[in-house]
């Protein structure tokens, strides 16, 4: 049972990635007074660029066609990782160093591929892709400290059961829950830190990476781009979010716990403008800042 | 004699005064028209093309660098001194014989089978980037090329190539009669085209003597208002765009669409297109326009309440592509993006069709993005407020019809005349022979602007682009025309 529920539950957050991501779009189209595209565009946008002939830039190498399939598989992999419902057979592979090493690998190959096709852009936003990396990396390590915190090791469980045990640890996991929530909009690439929905080219951060794909590889990188959000932010609410005893309950939450967070992403888009690029590292600071607080105060003896 | 010509023009600079026209004529004559911004009065000079050369300005006077330049493409007169002669207009696609408005017009020249090539002025070093933008945008937006040279994120240098789609608007206008030029005047630019329409019509009543009654001013003051709150609406929407606040840039869209459908319905045009012509303006019912006015006013105030309250939007605002004072007076900078620096500059106060409306100056400090926008934000409502005031005068006015006019068709002479287009001092100048235009040039408000933006950029960064490049918001169509 246990078998069958974690692969349900992956199956479904792969599968509906897309339409997370068109629950943001709707969100959004409805604060700025506007009807917007059907929450099911994004499938319609990735099946069109599906079936478009792909072209590839004259001189650019294996990497260019490589980087698409990698950065879709290191995503797939940190979504096997997660216990999606909660729990997870024993033997299964679950460690929180793992997803950061995948997030690295899907970031290195992000820029590789904007480097590759030796256009001004990808150059730029490789640049800014792997710029950003430095900041975010060591912030999303803070931000889920907690993790080392409570229990000593890295193992991907809900930890929710454990910080509400004592009173003293709800502060802490208050601050933790803020900390990874704003490094996660850095890590999706969302407002304030990048806008994915911009056409200006000079202002583009990961979109801009993938300015020369098309086609099969540009359909890939869409699906990607969704899956990220809805890899991460389970990851997130399995970790910090609340956890019931049934199995099907927890799989039921983890959908709405998504497509919340995705209703959470558009308002924020729609709060706030795009910070400059040279103050993101503010930004990465503070959320790394409270990250750190929280660690501090499990694993420093305040609990005690 | 070339000596003359220099002091002269570089007098009138030194005096403060506004140089209105700067352009050549078939016969090998160059003239510069300035302007007295105090009391409106115009003094002429001219040189003499000898040996297809004339004297250059542009080292004393850098605002006529694009100027002269451009004499040398469409002339083929080489401004002697001029210490940037790339072409401005000019494509490879051009025969070297073919100068659209030389002595011996070709109308229609073999085009040459050639790759474009703009050489652009780049810095060159290690560590410096090359990037190339355009003349195809990834946004509706018109065709313009522009060449950063970029160390990091930091911009060193900005080369613009415009004229992309350079249609030849002033070839076009010589040889046709007084009635064919309005569809063509008005066409010049969506952006600003009542302003080029009035400059036409009065180009034409004055060379005829004809005093326009004041209903026939108050119909264009009331057509060029409501032009300059459709400008400063779509502008003001397209700034938040550029830092991705698009709760603002949706909403401000929808007020000015709201503002094209009021005025397609009161003047039959949503971009007011075909509304002056000589002796004549479109007119509308007091009575509506007041009711158009507070529809907006409705949406207006809550949209301004958003963007003046957000923090974020006014931080990146702050402090990026500023214009310096003493930039904006080398360039002779008008419009909003004088008055932004802190420059009284406004042809309204020596207009003749305002003499009694006394429309208020705003002025910005600092001369970043923020000033250009909240300058917008206060002519925006200065302009509601004449056409209010414009449309209780219309209703008190007693229901005296238009006078009818036609025009003379064997009018000659030269006329300059200029009107405060949403984008600054629009001039065209204008000479009829017998009837028909003789010569017919157009220096358009953003005219003047583009090198002056090109000169605002070094010390950005240029994802700050989109963002100062918006604020400043300059026609491409009137320039390329």
């Amino acid at each position: 049972m246990v078998w069958f529920v974690q692969i349900l539950g992956i199956g479904l957050m792969f599968a509906l990635s897309p339409l997370f991501w068109g629950i943001t779009q709707t969100t959004k189209a409805r604060l700025q007074r506007r009807r917007g595209p059907s929450l099911w565009q994004p499938y319609w946008v990735i099946a069109k660029n599906w079936q478009k002939d792909t072209t590839v830039p004259e001189f650019s190498s294996l990497i260019f066609r490589l980087a698409p399939s990698i950065t879709m598989a290191a995503l797939v992999a940190i979504l096997i990782s997660i216990p999606v419902a909660g729990q997870v057979p024993a033997s299964w592979p679950r460690n929180l160093l793992t997803v950061f090493f995948l997030l690295a690998l899907e970031r290195f190959w992000t820029g590789l591929a904007g480097l590759d096709a030796a256009g001004t852009f990808g150059g730029l936003g490789a640049s800014r892709v792997t710029t950003l990396g430095t900041g975010i990396e060591p912030a999303l390590l803070a931000a889920l400290g907690i993790v080392w915190g409570v229990s000593g090791h890295a193992t991907i469980r809900p930890l929710a059961p454990l910080l509400h045990a004592s009173p003293a640890r709800l502060f802490p996991w208050v601050l933790a829950s803020v900390s990874l929530a704003l490094v996660l909009l850095a890590e999706w690439g969302r407002l304030p830190v990048d806008n994915p929905d911009t056409h200006l080219e000079l202002t583009m951060i990961h979109e801009a990476t993938l300015l020369e794909y098309d086609g099969r590889f540009l359909a890939l990188a869409e699906w990607a781009m969704a899956l990220k959000v809805t890899a991460l932010a389970t990851l997130g609410w399995v970790l910090l979010g609340p956890n019931c005893r049934s199995l099907w309950a927890n799989l039921a939450l983890r959908l709405g716990e998504v497509g919340l967070t995705a209703i959470a992403i558009g308002v924020v888009e729609s709060r706030f403008t795009k910070v400059r690029f040279f103050r993101i590292p503010m930004y990465l600071a503070a959320a790394a800042g409270i990250g750190v607080l929280a660690f501090y105060l499990v694993a420093g003896g305040f609990s005690g | 004699m070339s000596q003359d010509w220099i002091d002269h023009n570089i007098a009138h600079k030194q005096a403060g005064d506004e140089l209105l026209s700067l352009t050549a004529t078939r016969d090998g004559q160059v003239r510069a028209t300035w302007m007295n911004p105090g009391d409106g009065r115009q003094t002429s000079y001219a040189t003499s093309v000898i040996d297809n050369h004339f004297p250059s300005l542009t080292r004393a006077l850098p605002e006529v660098a694009w100027d002269e330049r451009e004499i040398h493409d469409l002339f083929g007169f080489v401004p002697q001194g001029h210490p940037d002669l790339r072409p401005l207009v000019r494509t490879p696609r051009w025969p070297s014989e073919f100068f659209p408005l030389g002595a011996k017009p070709i109308r229609c020249p073999a085009w040459l089978d050639v790759e474009p090539d703009n050489p652009a002025r780049t810095v060159q070093g290690d560590g410096i980037t090359i990037m190339k933008v355009g003349p195809t945008h990834a946004g509706i937006i018109e065709s313009g090329h522009f060449v950063f040279s970029l160390m990091g994120e930091n911009i060193l240098h900005l080369d613009i190539h415009l004229f992309q789609n350079h249609r030849g608007v002033e070839a076009i206008l010589e040889d046709q009669p007084i009635a064919n030029a309005v569809p063509i005047v008005s066409r010049v630019c969506a952006g600003d085209t009542v302003s080029h329409q009035t400059n036409w019509a009065m180009a034409v009543e004055n060379l005829a003597q004809f005093v326009p009654d004041p209903l026939l001013s108050l119909r264009r003051v009331i057509l060029l208002e409501s032009e300059r709150v459709l400008s400063h609406l779509n502008d003001l929407a397209q700034i938040p765009a550029g830092v991705g606040f698009q709760r603002a840039h949706q909403q401000a869209l929808a007020i000015k669409e709201c503002w094209q459908q009021g005025l397609k319905q009161l003047f039959g045009h949503r971009l007011l297109f075909d509304t002056v012509k000589p002796g004549w303006a479109a007119g509308a019912d007091p009575d509506a326009l007041l009711m158009l006015i507070r529809r907006l006013r409705q949406q207006w105030t809550p949209w301004r309440t958003l963007v003046e309250g957000h923090h974020g939007f006014h931080d990146r605002m702050t402090g990026v592509g500023v214009v310096k004072p003493h930039d904006a007076e080398r360039f002779g900078a008008h419009g909003v993006v004088a008055r932004a620096a802190g420059q009284a500059r406004d042809v309204r106060s020596v207009h003749a069709l305002y003499a009694d409306m006394r429309p208020a100056c705003i002025l910005g400090q600092g001369g970043d993005v923020k000033a250009r926008f909240d300058v917008r934000l206060g002519e925006l409502e200065e302009s509601l407020r004449l056409l209010e005031a414009s449309a209780m005068r219309l209703r008190n006015e007693n229901e005296s019809p238009l006078r009818r006019w036609t025009v003379p068709d064997t009018l000659s002479g030269r006329a300059v005349v200029f009107t405060e287009s949403p984008h600054g001092l629009n001039v065209h100048d204008i000479t009829l022979d017998c009837g028909r235009i003789a010569r017919y040039h157009i220096r358009a408000g953003t005219y003047r602007h583009w090198p002056l933006l090109a000169q605002a950029m070094p010390g950005n960064t240029v994802a700050d682009f989109p963002l100062i490049n918006k604020s400043f918001e300059l026609c491409y169509s009137c320039t390329d025309r």
